[in-house]
């Protein structure tokens, strides 16, 4: 059982945490202080870590930077009411693998978790496959068995990072981070216009559709036979 | 007295006492440049003279010497001939004077006059020198003047120094006083600020001076103060309102759920709708943080040169299929390579506020077009639309925190972003231009010296 450490003061939002976690299969490890966080981090060894930016005891990226300093790469999520772009330049910059800002979804902490633990290792694989479809990186060319897919460069990596992560929750900030590369969150509903696309392209008529929306979640591509 | 313990009175202190120092530096330089002076000239009088005595015989040397000393009026000449042994011949040198150094350069000796025997032997310069016949001649002048004159203008100085002295003095107390009264007036009003009272303005004269220039900068900071204090008792109040309307939503949702939901499904879809309209809460408040971020100038860190042109075409690109869903046509028209020094993510973000505004108020089958241009020592960035555009009377309006105009309270959005881009490009040191309609024209304008373009 994949296991995750929690490290968050506040015992209602880790109870929150620790609930859905424990409910998609997860075990959970909760520790309300930053000593004992890291203490428990040193012992137990978990397979990813939550931790909460400003905690008792000693501060959450204080606690990181130790790990890292013992040479543990367990990914570590930061979380954290400071939600500036320096804030989150400094939380990853500390030994953070990826920041998630307080208020948040709990589909959104969740499927960041699993992108963390199923992160895709450095392959120096050309072509990417998910079952019909086939993303060939030097020929910047798509099929879908033997369909042809004509992408625009951006729709290109939108699928490009999909098909790197699939069967995994993506959301829209996820997204718009990874693939946009943009800190802020338009106004208008710019990833799902895109994703319409994308899918539009992907799923033609009478296929199996790859491409879902989860609703209020963001988007998964699943293998289809 | 106060003043006589500030500053400016110990500094006039000071400076009074470095100036008489000076002063006498200077006085004791000018006395020691004119003696030397003086005695070099004498020097060389007296050399010619027994030079022009030696050259004489005996019998008319004594006429002579006789002539030169009825001529010299001042009583400063000296001279005599002495034979071998010694004994005075002529002129009103008494005798000679021990370790007497024939034929050496003028130098003091000590030398009593014939006629003043009493007042002993006077320094002067002088030179001696042997005759053919044995005789020796001794030729000397009385220097003391430049000690006369010393005193005569010492004394004058000291005169002069004395007053000049109190003047200044007096000055510095003045000044100091003054400087004290300034001062004090503007401890005053800062106290009267400090206490609540944001209406009180510091007291400046309309002159070119350093305090009144302060005073005038102070003055302007106290109104922009003013005008923000009173602009965030607005913005209170907004923001209640703004949080208030979804989640009262968000509340009524969720009670009426509670009573009425009678199967899961049901449930699932009230807290769907109370989800929506907190998460709308969450954008309001997102917004703000973010509005404060950018106000209180915290990523200068991140300023670089951004190539304005990719810029537009990446917003283009990140637009298009909106734009293509709604049936707009979006342009980009990017006249050369231009890049200014700023914040890449932020100027980005401030762009595309502005297009996703141009893209939300042009109706269907309309316009919007993105434009990077020179104007005369700027670079200007222009997004133009077939909307309705911002009539004039709302060009402040718009930038205000939730202003929503009447005809758009039924588009999504907060009414912040406009207020978003005008704090990035206020944060650049750029200029928001909003245009009056037909159409709508926003520009943002970058001047070369700010962030400069290159």
């Amino acid at each position: 059982m994949t296991k995750v450490l929690l490290i968050e003061d506040d015992g209602e939002t880790a109870g929150e945490i620790t609930a859905e976690l424990a409910d998609r299969g997860f075990e959970v490890e909760w520790s309300p202080d930053g000593l004992d966080g890291l203490a428990r981090a040193r012992e137990l060894r978990p397979d990813a870590m939550i931790v909460d930016r400003l905690l008792p005891g000693m501060d959450g990226l204080t606690v990181i930077e130790s790990l890292r300093k013992d040479q543990v790469r367990t990914p570590v999520l930061v979380l954290s009411a400071l939600g500036a772009v320096d804030d989150r330049v400094r939380g990853l910059r500390m030994g953070g693998d990826d920041y998630l800002t307080k208020p948040f979804a709990i589909v959104e902490l969740v499927a960041r978790i699993e992108a963390l633990l199923r992160r895709p290792p450095e392959t120096r694989e050309t072509v990417l496959r998910v079952g019909q479809l086939e993303l060939d990186l030097i020929e910047r060319t798509v099929k879908r068995g033997e369909r042809k897919i004509d992408l625009l460069p951006r729709e290109f990596r939108l699928l490009e990072y999909m098909m790197r992560r699939s069967d995994q929750l993506l959301t829209r900030a996820m997204l718009l981070e990874e693939v946009w590369n943009y800190k802020f969150v338009p106004a208008t509903n710019l990833v799902d216009v895109h994703m319409g696309r994308v899918r539009h392209k992907v799923d033609g008529p009478g296929d199996a559709p790859m491409i879902q929306n989860v609703r209020g979640a963001g988007f998964i591509l699943r293998a289809v036979p | 007295m106060q003043f006589f313990r500030s500053k400016t009175f110990h500094w006039t202190t000071v400076l009074a006492g470095l100036f008489a120092i000076f002063v006498t530096v200077l006085f004791g330089f000018i006395y020691f440049r004119i003696d030397d002076y003086l005695i070099a000239r004498s020097d060389r009088m007296i050399t010619t003279q027994i030079g022009f005595f030696a050259g004489l015989p005996r019998e008319r040397l004594v006429g002579a010497l006789d002539d030169h000393l009825g001529q010299d009026s001042r009583g400063v000449q000296f001279s005599g001939v002495f034979d071998a042994k010694g004994n005075r011949l002529a002129g009103n040198v008494a005798a000679l004077p021990d370790g007497l150094d024939i034929g050496a350069p003028a130098r003091d000796m000590p030398l009593v006059r014939l006629d003043d025997k009493e007042a002993g032997a006077t320094s002067v310069r002088a030179v001696a020198r042997r005759l053919d016949n044995g005789d020796i001649l001794v030729v000397g002048r009385n220097v003391d003047e430049t000690a006369e004159v010393f005193r005569v203008v010492g004394a004058a100085l000291a005169l002069g120094l004395l007053p000049a002295f109190c003047l200044w003095l007096l000055a510095g107390a003045w000044l100091s006083a003054r400087a004290n009264r300034r001062v004090e007036e503007v401890n005053l009003r800062v106290q009267r600020i400090i206490a609540g009272d944001l209406r009180e303005r510091l007291p400046h004269k309309n002159a070119d001076e350093p305090f009144s220039r302060l005073a005038a900068i102070v003055n302007g900071m106290l109104d922009e103060l003013e005008t923000t204090i009173n602009a965030l008792a607005g913005v209170g109040n907004d923001i209640a309102h703004d949080l208030r309307t979804p989640l009262t939503r968000a509340r009524l949702t969720l009670e009426r759920g509670r009573t009425n939901a009678t199967t899961l499904e049901q449930l699932q879809a009230v807290v769907d709708k109370a989800i929506t309209g907190i998460d709308q809460s969450l954008s309001i408040v997102t917004a703000l943080l973010r509005l404060a971020e950018i106000e209180n100038s915290r990523r200068s860190s991140a300023f670089g040169d951004v190539a304005l042109g990719d810029m537009l075409r990446e917003v283009c690109d990140m637009y298009e299929p909106i734009a293509e869903d709604k049936q707009i046509a979006l342009s980009v028209n990017i006249a050369d390579k231009f890049s200014v020094c700023g914040d890449r993510d932020l100027l980005l973000e401030a762009v595309a506020n502005l297009v996703d505004n141009a893209i939300k108020f042009t109706p269907r089958s309309g316009r919007v077009e993105l434009a990077l241009l020179r104007g005369e020592g700027e670079t200007i960035l222009r997004v133009t639309d077939t909307g309705p555009g911002i009539s004039e009377h709302e060009h402040d309006a718009v930038l205000r925190r939730f202003y929503r105009s009447d005809k758009i309270r039924n588009t999504p959005g907060v009414g912040l972003g406009l207020n978003l881009v005008s704090a990035i490009v206020k944060l650049h040191g750029f200029r928001l231009i909003i245009h009056a309609g037909p159409g709508g024209r926003v520009e943002i304008v970058c001047p070369d010296g700010q962030g400069g373009q290159t």
